[in-house]
This record gives structure tokens, sequence and C-alpha cells, in this order.
């Protein structure tokens, strides 16, 4: 049966239909009919945000660790371009997001209005699909498309703008019958399986290396099924991180530019790559040229587009990840691999990394690891800290690593964290910045203290953007042209917001203050001071072979 | 420019799809000349045609993105095989 409603009304009915439940969102005047008819839906929570971007940060974050679609809400103009970053962010990271955008009235479009911006030109680039709706008649449909376009195949952020009179026009509507539309058939598999199997077969030097995809499509059990049935030792990308565990005995660790070095090595070494649900990007591959020579390649990949990309493949396989891995294990003879991985055991290297004092970033995540009993869900910002997280935190449990890898997105993880514990109300979720990315956002703290967000922060702190850093220590001749950064008193901002703040400047400290902050009901922030000149190590140069690893502090080289 | 490959995409009718198909090749940064739009033949659908000058490489991942945009129905990518060809639809109708 229909009724006539506004199209304000009629978006937050098919919000609702579409199961969503969180909103993170900014008004303003374009937008504003639609906050007009939002109380009256009250299944559609609305976090108010501080600046668009974490809007589209925390949709992202609740989208990845939810597995639903996150929703973000802007109004037109400066909203609008706010947003981007976000969405660029969810797309690199393949991130289902639907942005929702008001837009000014369709007779002021085109005339330089006020607030009047081209979203749409704006986020094509950056988004699987946007949509500038016409007309009432058609929102509606259009709301269905986007979230289906965001959620099937490969994720990825959609945008619908809405100009403020068509959210204000009235229209019969329809409700949707029944649930939303299943994910659209993955196309029939399996070409190239039985070759893989043959492959995997032959091969004396094996390796898994496994990506994102394999988060997304849920292939924990198959990838860990297919590694333990042929005995193939697994690597995991920045964003496969948490998709095996990190403490089983065929597990060796991130590759690329900061992976460790046994396991560039063994890439180097490797006569077989099967690759699944990854993109073999520059920051895992380092020098293409030189990647892997020995290798053929099996690629296992949801996006056509992927295969053959980055790195010439013997197999290429289109589809489902947990689909095609659970073909692999049906079709793989039991094997095992142990020379390879006793051969792999001999490229081991102790960690370079050296501290001055006692407060190193593998004791401090060791500590957050002890005292959630590794329960807890970390999201990571971009840089120094993001690496040391992935190399050292031990994680056990599936898609409990979220982080902005493709496009490296410094602020990301204060509201990324936002979305994750609204996703997983439950759970505790850290979210560990630098000193640089979290002040990129941390007006968010007013967000979590109005909404009751329980989020825990920690802030790596060295007076550094440290990555930066370090590659001006490495590359720059030590000129560090702009990277002293500047801090508050983080206690002090934590007491203005009403929130528990502490900070640790030694080893004695850790514990104890790790467990306050976690028995602290709400959000609670913990500033970890740390060695100023303190790098991550192993590092590739950029445009370096994997088989060239700086291991220890250079000497100054020529700017590059 | 040397033209190597003539590159025919069949899309929807529409400013967006166009856009997003003009996008995708622009991103690649590729060496394009004769672009041209016009009617396919079947209702609400344009050709979009243009050479491109790039290895077989190349031209596949950009076969491969287009067929991925949004309203785009179909891409044909055709190596340039005569040097008289003045128009890159005569590569691929």
């Amino acid at each position: 049966m229909s009724e006539v409603l506004t199209g304000a009304q009629i978006l937050c009915r098919e919000l609702v239909a579409a199961g969503v439940d969180v909103i993170f969102g900014y008004p303003g005047g374009a937008i504003m009919p639609f906050y007009h008819a939002l109380p009256e839906y009250p299944g559609l929570r609305h976090v108010l945000v501080r600046h668009e971007q974490a809007a589209a940060h925390a949709a992202d974050g609740y989208a990845r660790a939810s597995g639903r679609v996150g929703v973000c809400v802007a109004t037109s103009g400066p909203g609008a371009t706010n947003l981007v970053t976000g969405l660029a962010t969810a797309h690199m990271d393949s991130s289902p997001v639907l942005a929702i955008t008001g837009q000014v009235g369709r007779p002021m479009i085109g005339r330089d209005a006020f607030q009047e911006t081209d979203v749409i030109g704006l986020t094509l680039p950056i988004t699987k699909y946007n949509h500038l709706v016409q007309d009432i008649s058609e929102l509606a449909a259009i709301v269905r498309e986007a979230v289906a376009i965001a959620r099937d195949g490969r994720p990825g952020p959609v945008l619908i703008d809405v100009p403020k009179d068509v959210q204000n026009q009235k229209a019969a509507y329809t409700p949707p019958e029944g649930k939303a539309a299943a994910p659209a058939p993955v196309p029939p598999l399996a070409q190239g399986v039985d070759e893989a199997a043959r492959l995997i077969a032959e091969a004396e030097r094996p390796l898994l290396m496994i990506g994102h995809g394999v988060i997304l499509s849920g292939a924990y059990a198959e990838v860990r099924a297919l590694a333990e049935k042929t005995g193939i030792p697994v690597i995991t990308t920045l964003l496969g991180i948490s998709a095996f565990p990190e403490s089983h005995p065929l597990h060796l660790g991130m590759p690329g530019m900061h992976g460790e070095v046994h396991v560039n090595r063994a890439i180097q070494h490797a006569d077989l790559i099967v690759g699944i649900g990854l993109r073999f990007d520059d920051r895992v591959t380092g020098n293409l040229a030189a990647f892997a020579p020995r290798a053929k390649i099996v690629h296992v990949e949801l996006d056509r587009a992927e295969v053959g990309k980055n790195v010439p493949v013997a197999v290429g396989i289109v589809g489902d990840a947990r689909q095609i891995t659970q073909r692999l294990v049906e079709a793989v003879r039991p094997r095992t691999c142990e020379a390879w991985v006793a051969e792999i055991r001999g490229f081991v290297r102790p960690r370079a990394e050296a501290f001055s004092g006692d407060l190193s970033p593998e004791a401090i995540l060791a500590s957050i690891y002890e005292a959630t009993g590794g329960s807890c869900t970390i999201v990571t910002d971009v840089g120094q800290h993001q690496m040391w997280v992935a190399k050292h935190y031990p994680y056990q449990r599936a898609n409990t690593h979220i982080t902005s890898g493709g496009l490296g997105t410094m602020g990301f993880a204060v509201p990324a964290a936002m979305g994750v514990h609204l996703a997983r109300p439950g759970e505790l979720v850290w979210a560990i910045s630098g000193d640089g990315g979290f002040q990129m956002n941390m007006a968010e703290i007013a967000t979590m203290v109005q909404e009751g967000l329980s989020v825990k922060m920690a802030i790596f702190n060295n007076g550094y953007l440290g990555m930066v850093r370090q590659w001006q220590q490495f590359f720059h001749e030590k000129r560090y042209s702009c990277t002293p950064i500047w801090s508050p008193d983080y206690v002090k901002l934590a007491e203005a917001y009403g929130i528990a703040g502490w900070r640790v400047e030694n080893r004695g400290q850790l514990d104890d203050v790790v467990r306050r902050a976690n028995a602290t009901p709400g959000p609670a922030l913990v500033e970890f001071v740390i060695a100023q000149e303190a790098n991550v190590y192993p590092m590739i140069p950029p445009g370096g072979s994997l088989s060239e690893p700086i291991e220890a502090q250079p000497a100054a080289t020529p700017a590059r | 420019m040397q033209a190597s490959h003539a590159v025919s995409v069949l899309l929807d009718d529409d400013l967006l799809a166009f856009n997003r198909a003009i996008g995708v090749v622009r991103r690649r940064n590729l060496p394009v000349q004769g672009i041209t739009v016009g009617p396919s033949g079947q209702a609400g659908v344009l050709r979009l045609a243009f050479f491109m000058q790039a290895d077989d490489a190349n031209a596949m991942r950009l076969l491969r993105q287009l067929e991925k945009a949004h309203g785009v129905h179909s891409v044909t990518v055709t190596p340039v095989s005569s040097p008289s060809l003045t128009h890159p639809s005569e590569a691929v109708l």
C-alpha cells in the first residue's frame, strides 16, 4: 500500500529498509529537510560528528567491522567536500559506504548558488557509483541501487546527491517488499582451480599471500584449511592482518616496505605465490621488476581488473575468495613444506628496532594485548605506529585490525574507531594514533562524549611526524624539514573534554594505566611518550627491491 | 601520436556514464586522440571511440577498468593494423 511522503521521508524509509541503524553526519542548509524527517525514524541513530571527514571515516569503520553498509550524511558545498578524503579512503580499501549529500535546489544548480559544489564531479573517480537525484520519482530506486552497488561484488563507496527541493517534494511511496535484495550471485568460478592445484603440488617453495579480500569474504576457515592441508606458509598483507592467527606455526608476517626480512626473503626465494584477495600494490611488491623473480603467481581475486594489473600471473582465478579457496582446498592433495619452512626459519633476523628508554612500542602493544586478552579491535592511523602495530600486535581473532591501507589517511583512526565501537558495542576498541594523526581529528572526542562512545585512544607521541622524519633521516640528509610537531597537554585536553586521560613515560606506569583505561566507562585517552627518533625497521627504500632491506640507520644519502 | 589501439565503448546514453568512462581513460594518463561520441544503433546506448597509444598490457588494463565503470556495457580494444584508419570506430565496427 502506498502513502504520500516527502523525499526526505522516503530517504529515511529506504535506509531503514536497507537495514541501516546508524548514520554519521552533520546538518546544514541543503540537507535540512532530511534532518527534519529524521526524528520520525528512531531506528536510525544519528551520530553528530565534529567534521564531515570524520563522518565518512566512522561510516567506513562501521562498515569494516560489521560487514554492512556504513552511512554518512552531509550538506552541500563544504559539507560534501569534507567527505571526500573519507570516501577516497573507503574506495582504496574496498569498504561499502553510502554517502548522502544535500544539494542546492534544482533551479539553483549551475548558478554558483550558496554552498553549491559539483560533488558528483568531485567524487566520480573515488566512488563505485554516484547520482544526482533529478526527481522524487526516482529517489527510492536510486537508494536501493546505490546500497546494492556499495555492497555487492568488490565493495566500495557510493554517493547520492539530493537537491533540497527533491527532499521537500511529495510523492506516493510504496515500501520495498520483504528484505533487501540479496547480493548478486558471483559468476561461476572454477577455471584455473585445477591448474592452481597442480602448481601447488609441484612447487618446492610455495607461499600463500592473503589480503583484505579474505576478510571481506570471510574466508578465514578456508584459508586456514588450505594452509594446513598443504603446509604452505602464510603471509598477511597490511589489510590482510587478522585474517590468519598470528600464533599459527605457518604464519610468517607482513611483506613489503616494512615487512620482516624473512618474509621478504621468502617471497624472493619462492617458486609459487598463491595470492588470495589482494592487489599486489607497490608497498607489497617494491620494485616490480625484481619482485618474486623465481615465482609463478596464482592470483585469486574478485575484481577481474586486478588480475595481472601489477604482476604477471600464471593462473588468474576471478571470484569470491571464500568460494575459490574452498574449491582449492578440495582440489589440492595433502602435502607438507617442512624443508621450505625450515629454510625460511633460517632467514629470520633479530629485530633491529632499538628504542631509547624502556617504553618501546612493542611493550605498549604487548600491554594492551595482555590487558584485553587479545579480545579488542585495534584501529590504527597512518605512520610509524601503524607499522609497529602491524608488526608487533599478535592478532588472533578475525577482522580485529582496521587501518587505512591504500590511501594512507592520517586522521583515520579516531573517527573510524567510533564506527567500529557502534558495530561492536560489546567489545573494547583501541584507536592507536601518532601525535600527528591524532591532532587531525581529535575534535571527535567531543562526539564520543556526547554520544557515549567508548573508544580508548592511544597516542604514540614522539614529537615528530615520525614516518616522514624517518624518510628525511634516511633519504634527505637528516634535514627534518617541518616534521617536528608540537602537541597540547593531552591529559589536560582529556580533562577539558571530561574524559579520563593519562600520560605514560616509562614501563613502570604502563600496565596499570592500560588496565585503568580499559576499566574506565566511556572514552579514555592515554599518551605514550616514546623515543623521538625511533625508526621502523626493516625498510625497503622506495622503488627498491624486497632483497635490499635497510636494517639499521644508514649513512646519509643524497635526497631522492 | 602513433596510435596502437582503437577503443570502442558502449555505454548508457547519459552524462554520468560518459563522464565515468572518460575519467577512467584520463586517470590512466595514456595518450589518446580522435575521441568521438555518437549513437550506437541501440536505443539508450552511446558509442565512445578513440585511438590510444599503449602497449598491449596497458591496453588490457584500460579495458578491464572501463568494464568496471557503472553504466558501461561493453568495451572493445583492437590493435590498429591499418595505418590508413582515420576513425577509431573503423577498427571495431
